[in-house]
């Protein structure tokens, strides 16, 4: 187990830059994922630092070790892909000794280390078929087990869980990340799905067109993203934008969203010193639809400054737990979360809160937060 | 309902006739092919007596393997009577060589092309690929040449590399194109488990190759075997394979044209290949459609 630093690291195929400047640094038993849509270069990161493909510029390091030159094989990481990648001629058991066996490992320690793996995982009696005997869930484990098996400085996941099904998925996330709590050992995991970037990072870089947008742990990302694009790739439903003008109001700061009719002023009572350079100029007002909610006063939680205005409902969307209701805003969808027995009916107009301590303004041609 | 009825009916006839018909044609046509082989067949286990008695057509009267075993034995190809058996070896030992070094070859290649990108890879494949485009004749000249200063100029190992070389283009497109259909990951894998290029070719490759392998095979057996003109341009006298053999017994006889033994030798030289797509013809249409579908 081992600290990863990224120093300046750049990967470029010919003309077309796929990394730009990449700093990351994560500590021994850290849970570092690697988010962003597809093509936004996580997977050639990952790559890099398994050493599959070589990076162009910049360091990469390993403990206190530079790796940038030394075979894949010799870094001490291990890998499970998105396609398990399992030999589909051997078992499971030659599987997942393959590695040790080409280290020269003994016999002996061969059997002892796939049954120690084995019992972790609870593959015991699969050991014996072949890979296309299994269910895709129980390949997903053997996979794991071949990483594991080798104990080695880092592990590497390359969107391990995206060939599977719902359900298993969500198992099998838990089980990952209990794993990780047990072995407390470094991962870096690859993903395009924000839910399971959250619920299994200790820190998350988003990543977006070869550039990191923000390296962060995962409550900073939600409360205080960097930019609109990470605003809006993390959490479901995404965040809410809204073209907005500051206004300073005898000294109290508000933002200004002009609506045909009835323009909305929502009052910011303890704003940023930051917000002051934009008064007068036009921002994006973004806010998260569970802080757009239901009619509520500030007394019902202390943190909390509600504001409340009025809006006619489009949509409702109902999933159980909460309600998603669809209001327009000088032409944008708004989504609110609503507790469901306050759900409105389609087509009345409805009294909103919103809870201006937990916006976020950015700058509409930068689009980074201020 | 009376309607329908009716109209079920008419076409319940049609689809008779229709189905009829079409049993017909592939009657004839397999008639139409099978009818030189049933002829060849019939005639060489027939005695020359009956051969110029009777007809073409006709079933033998008596059944002879005096043909056969003259062939194997003792017909005279050219002014050696020693039957084509000898010839027969020389074939063997051209062709196993032959087949497996191309075939070991294009796998080799067809892995290096496909999981070990180099750069300029597409080019290599693409200048292999117009290997298979080039007609026989156009190599005739240079490569008897390039025998001549190895020193292998009218031998087997000299026609064993020809058929090599040649056949590598076929072979090294056989397996580029199944091996494009075996995830990436799976080598990246074993790179990282501290497999090296010949250990991943030898432990996880080769062992799923076993359709594309026997497609291969039975391509690079049928052609060598088959081949005439390499084999009568590089391999004169008693190194010659059977077809050139096979060529010389029926031409070269004086006398009495010996229907009944050219027959035979003519299939015994075309058995091998036979068997060969017999025992394993079915996986021959498997391999060239796999990758086609996921599997």
């Amino acid at each position: 187990m081992a600290s990863l630093t990224l120093d300046k690291v750049r990967k470029a195929f010919g003309p077309v830059e796929v990394l730009k400047e990449i700093n990351l640094s994560i500590d021994d038993g850290e849970f570092l994922v690697l988010v962003g849509p597809s093509g936004c270069g996580k997977s050639t990161l990952l790559n890099l630092i398994a050493g599959l493909e070589t990076s162009t510029d910049g360091e990469i390091r390993i403990g206190d070790r530079v790796i940038n030159d030394v075979h894949p094989k010799d870094r001490n990481i291990a890998m499970v892909f998105q396609s398990y990648a399992l030999y589909p001629n051997m078992t499971v058991r030659k599987n997942i000794t393959f590695g040790l066996e080409i280290r020269g490992v003994s016999n002996a320690e061969r059997d002892k280390a796939v049954a120690d793996v084995a019992k972790l995982l609870q593959i015991e009696p699969l050991l014996d078929r072949k890979p296309a005997q299994l269910s895709g869930g129980q390949r997903q484990r053997v996979a794991m087990g071949r990483a594991l098996v080798r104990d080695p400085d880092i592990f590497l996941f390359d969107e391990p869980l995206s060939n599977l099904d719902a359900k298993l998925r969500v198992d099998m996330r838990t089980e990952i990340k209990k794993l990780h709590q047990r072995l407390g050992s470094t991962i870096v995991y690859v993903t395009h799905d924000q839910i399971e970037a959250m619920t299994l990072a200790s820190r998350i870089a988003v990543m977006k067109g070869g550039i990191l947008q923000q390296f962060d742990t995962p409550q900073n990302i939600y409360e205080r993203p960097n930019n609109m694009f990470v605003a809006g790739f993390i959490g479901s439903p995404s965040m809410n934008f809204m073209d907005a003008t500051l206004r300073d109001e005898n000294g109290t700061l508000s933002v200004h969203i002009d609506r045909e009719g009835s323009p909305i002023s929502l009052p910011l009572f303890e704003a940023p010193e930051s917000y002051r350079a934009y008064a007068g100029k036009k921002v994006v007002f973004g806010i998260r639809p569970e802080a757009l909610t239901h009619k509520r006063s500030s007394s019902d939680s202390a943190d909390s400054q509600y504001v409340n205005f009025d809006s006619k409902v489009e949509v409702i969307e109902p999933t159980g737990a909460d309600t998603m209701t669809v209001i327009e805003i000088a032409g944008k969808e708004i989504v609110a979360r609503v507790r469901p027995d306050r759900a409105p009916t389609p087509g009345e107009s409805m009294t909103f809160s919103a809870d201006m301590s937990q916006i976020s303004l950015f700058d509409p041609d930068s689009e980074l937060r201020i | 309902m009376a309607d329908i009825q009716t109209y079920s009916q008419d076409a319940g006839w049609k689809n008779v006739v229709l189905r009829g018909l079409l049993y017909l044609v592939l009657i004839l046509f397999a008639i139409y092919y099978l009818f030189p082989l049933i002829v060849m067949i019939s005639t060489s286990l027939k005695s020359l007596d009956e051969i110029r008695e009777g007809s073409l057509i006709s079933l033998p009267r008596v059944i002879t393997f005096d043909a056969w075993n003259y062939a194997w034995n003792e017909a005279c190809v050219g002014v050696e009577c020693t039957g084509i058996k000898i010839y027969f070896w020389n074939s063997v030992k051209m062709a196993v060589p032959a087949v497996l070094i191309s075939t070991f070859l294009g796998a080799i290649n067809g892995y290096a092309l496909t999981k070990f990108r180099f750069k300029g890879a597409n080019i290599v494949f693409a200048l292999l690929l117009f290997g298979c485009f080039i007609p026989f004749q156009v190599v005739l000249l240079p490569m008897s040449q390039v025998l001549g200063k190895l020193g292998l100029a009218s031998s087997t190992p000299g026609l064993v590399m020809v058929h090599v070389v040649y056949g590598l283009c076929f072979t090294t497109l056989f397996f580029r194109n199944y091996y494009v259909s075996i995830p990436d990951e799976l080598v990246k894998a074993a790179t990282i488990d501290g497999a090296g290029f010949f250990t991943i070719f030898w432990r996880i490759i080769l062992p799923i190759s076993t359709p594309i392998i026997v497609v291969s095979v039975i391509w690079q057996f049928t052609q060598i075997w088959n081949d005439f003109l390499f084999g009568a341009s590089f391999a004169s006298g008693a190194n010659a394979p059977m077809t050139v053999a096979l060529n010389n017994i029926v031409n070269t006889t004086t006398g009495v044209k010996q229907y009944n033994v050219d027959m035979a030798a003519a299939l015994l030289t075309g058995l091998p290949t036979l068997l060969v797509y017999v025992l394993a013809g079915k996986y021959f249409v498997r391999g060239l459609t796999a990758g086609s579908v996921k599997g």
